[in-house]
């Protein structure tokens, strides 16, 4: 079992705290994204565990060894960097053959493991090349593989697909998936794309300016966002997110927000908090019907669906209206809300409020 | 861009060449005339007879083949120690994160702004106070004063180049600092320190002042100062054999350059990494 551990580690480059204190456990055959907008430390938290980067202070385990003061190469990862990082003098044979010679192994050992990772990834016409002669999801590919052949504990993702077009992306985010199922290996892997994120973790990281916001399944982060921050950085288009307040409506929760009073199917018993960001996802406003009504400030037909941007007087709502919508700019319409699916955040601290009974 | 006709390009180059080129001309020439056709007094472009007699007296009648030795020993260990030193410091310089490292760098540029006149006294009392006056040694640690400076320059922004994730990736693969530095970083300055190395080997063949102060024997005098002293005297010019010495002494340095122009090019090319 080959369990991941940052305990309190803190990283400051001169004065500047990139990482004040992270803890974080990643279990054996995970498959954890760290997450975040750009400069929160997703980065440097993965360069320390391949030790590029010394942390300041705590401690990091990959199973049961303290691997801080070991060496990149005694820690038994592989990395796939972002600038893939392949040796340009060298053959994509050489490239991944280079982690099996750097450790000993024969020679005979080297060409069969070469020939296994080579079927895997389909590089079997490429092997003869330089990486100067590949295309980006080639030499994408090669990096991956030279991770691979050496099967190491850990696999070490820093924005691997960020080089690529969109649908090479698509398609190499289902091989990782495919990968990574096969393998069973431990994977951390960096992104600022949350539909990577999403649709290849087993859990999600969210960290912001160093700190981890939330750490939890993809399906509970998008349901069940830890706070504020977490809520307004996932999902597309974001959630819109309000000042409220919460009143008692006859035994039942009223959450006031812009001019709306919209009861919840939520007893209003406990305490809560005095005042409340409320937030609601796009594909919560159903337009139609409804007690309130709107005006429509902008339509985005996506084909598949329409984005638009709703003002009931005063409060931006955004919504999401299946095909291609005659919604006109400036008309107005009726709408509704998913009550038992609106967000509440304490205003004091932006962490997430459940009410009794959800 | 509209492509120029070849031949557009041909005319405006070859007079430049041809201009350039004559004084070589003129040298090769003059080291195969006979030297009864050499002050004729209609002078010839093309020698009437071709000769090599200058050439076999300045390779048995005089002691050409000691300096060129010492030419040879003087440029090709300057040339080592030069490289080895600047390839490790630009390395740190790129790499390494320490107090002074800005200072560091920018006094060795300074060194190299000083006019290498005036350090030629300081530096002589120098040699001689460790006893190494007058040896090929001395000339050795005098030129890599000046060439290492250059050298480390040249091979610091070269250096500051070469991705530092490849190193990473090297490491996180099984390699030491040391083995990253091998395996990654050396072949991909390669370029870099065959034109710097080139450039060194080529300062020190030719350097002629601290050659003429600091050297007087014949022992460790290098080709420069060598040909100098033995073919000019107050009374007369040996002018075709200091021709014939000067064809000798430029043959190594063409040989040089025929063999490393690729990577001389390639050299000055680079900084341009692609991504
Ligand atoms: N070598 C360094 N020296 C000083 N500060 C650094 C260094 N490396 C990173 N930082 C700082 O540490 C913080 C975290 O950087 P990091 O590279 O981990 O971000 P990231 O989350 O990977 O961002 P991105 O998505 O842009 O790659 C940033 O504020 C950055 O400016
Ligand atoms: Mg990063």
């Amino acid at each position: 079992m080959v369990q991941v551990v940052f305990e309190k580690v803190s990283k400051a480059y001169g004065d500047t705290v990139a990482i004040p204190g992270l803890d974080l456990v990643i279990e054996s055959g995970e498959f954890v994204s760290l997450l975040g907008p750009s400069g929160c430390g997703k980065s440097t938290t993965l360069r320390m565990l391949a030790g590029l980067e010394q942390p300041s202070s705590g401690s990091i385990r990959i199973g049961d060894r303290d691997v801080v003061n070991l060496a990149p190469a005694a820690r038994d990862i592989a990395m796939v960097f972002q600038s893939y990082a392949l040796y340009p003098h060298m053959t994509v044979a050489e490239n991944i053959c280079y982690p099996l010679k750097k450790r000993g192994v024969a020679k005979a050992d080297r060409a069969i493991k070469l020939a296994e990772v080579a079927a895997l990834l389909q590089l079997e016409p490429l092997l003869a090349r330089k990486p100067g002669q590949l295309s980006g999801g080639q030499q994408q590919r090669v990096a991956l593989g030279r991770a691979l052949v050496r099967e190491p504990s850990v696999f070490l993702l820093d924005e691997p697909l960020s080089n690529l077009d969109a649908s090479l992306r698509a398609h190499m985010r289902a091989e990782l998936i495919e990968l990574h199922r096969r393998l069973g290996k431990t994977m951390v892997y960096v992104t600022h794309d949350q539909l990577e994120a999403m649709t290849m973790s087993s859990r999600i990281a969210v960290m912001r300016a160093g700190e981890l916001q939330q750490f939890a399944p993809p399906d509970e982060i998008y349901n069940r966002p830890a706070n504020v921050f977490v809520a307004g950085f996932i999902g597309t288009p974001a959630m819109a997110l309000a000042d409220g307040s919460l009143a008692d409506g006859g035994g039942h929760l009223v959450v006031h927000v812009g001019s709306l009073a919209v009861a919840l199917p939520f007893a209003a018993n406990g305490v809560r908090p005095d005042a409340v960001t409320v937030g609601i996802r796009p594909e919560d406003v159903l337009v139609g019907e409804g007690p309130w009504q709107a005006q429509v400030r902008l339509v985005e037909p996506t084909g598949y669906e329409t984005i638009v941007a709703l003002d009931a007087d005063g409060l931006a709502l955004t919504a999401r209206v299946p095909g291609s919508n005659a919604l006109r700019v400036g008309e107005t319409v009726a709408f509704d809300l998913r009550r038992e699916r609106i967000h509440l955040f304490d205003k004091s601290d932006g962490r997430r409020w459940e009410p009794a009974g959800r | 861009m509209k492509k120029r006709p070849a031949w557009i390009a041909s005319l405006v180059a070859w007079p430049i060449v041809l201009l350039i080129a004559f004084p070589l001309l003129w040298m090769l020439i003059t080291s195969v005339k006979p030297a009864a056709e050499l002050f004729s007094t209609s002078p010839t472009l093309l020698p009437k007879a071709i000769t090599f007699e200058h050439y076999v007296r300045v390779l048995t009648d005089t002691p050409f083949l000691q300096y060129f030795a010492n030419s040879m020993i003087l440029a090709t260990s300057t040339t080592i120690v030069v490289i080895s030193i600047s390839v490790l410091g630009a390395y740190s310089l790129v790499r390494f994160a320490y107090p002074g490292r800005e200072t560091l760098a920018s006094l060795v540029l300074f060194t190299y702004l000083l006019p290498s006149v005036v350090l030629i006294s300081p530096l002589y009392l120098m040699l001689v106070s460790i006893g190494l006056a007058n040896t090929l040694a001395s000339l050795v640690i005098a030129y890599t004063t000046f060439a290492l400076p250059y050298a480390l320059w040249l091979l610091r922004s070269f250096m500051a180049g070469i991705p530092q994730d490849l190193e990473s990736a090297a490491m996180v693969d099984g390699a030491s600092r040391m083995g990253a530095f091998v395996d990654v970083v050396l072949p991909q300055a390669l370029p870099g320190i065959i034109s710097t190395a080139l450039f060194t080997f080529i300062l020190a063949w030719n350097e002629y002042l601290y050659a003429l102060v600091l050297v007087n024997s014949d022992e460790a005098r290098p080709l420069t100062t060598g040909v100098m002293t033995m073919l000019i005297s107050a009374f007369n010019i040996e002018w075709s054999l200091l021709m014939a010495a000067s064809v000798l002494m430029s043959v190594p340095l063409i040989i040089i350059f025929a063999f490393f122009q690729r990577h001389l090019t390639s050299g000055f090319g680079a900084g341009g990494v692609k991504g």
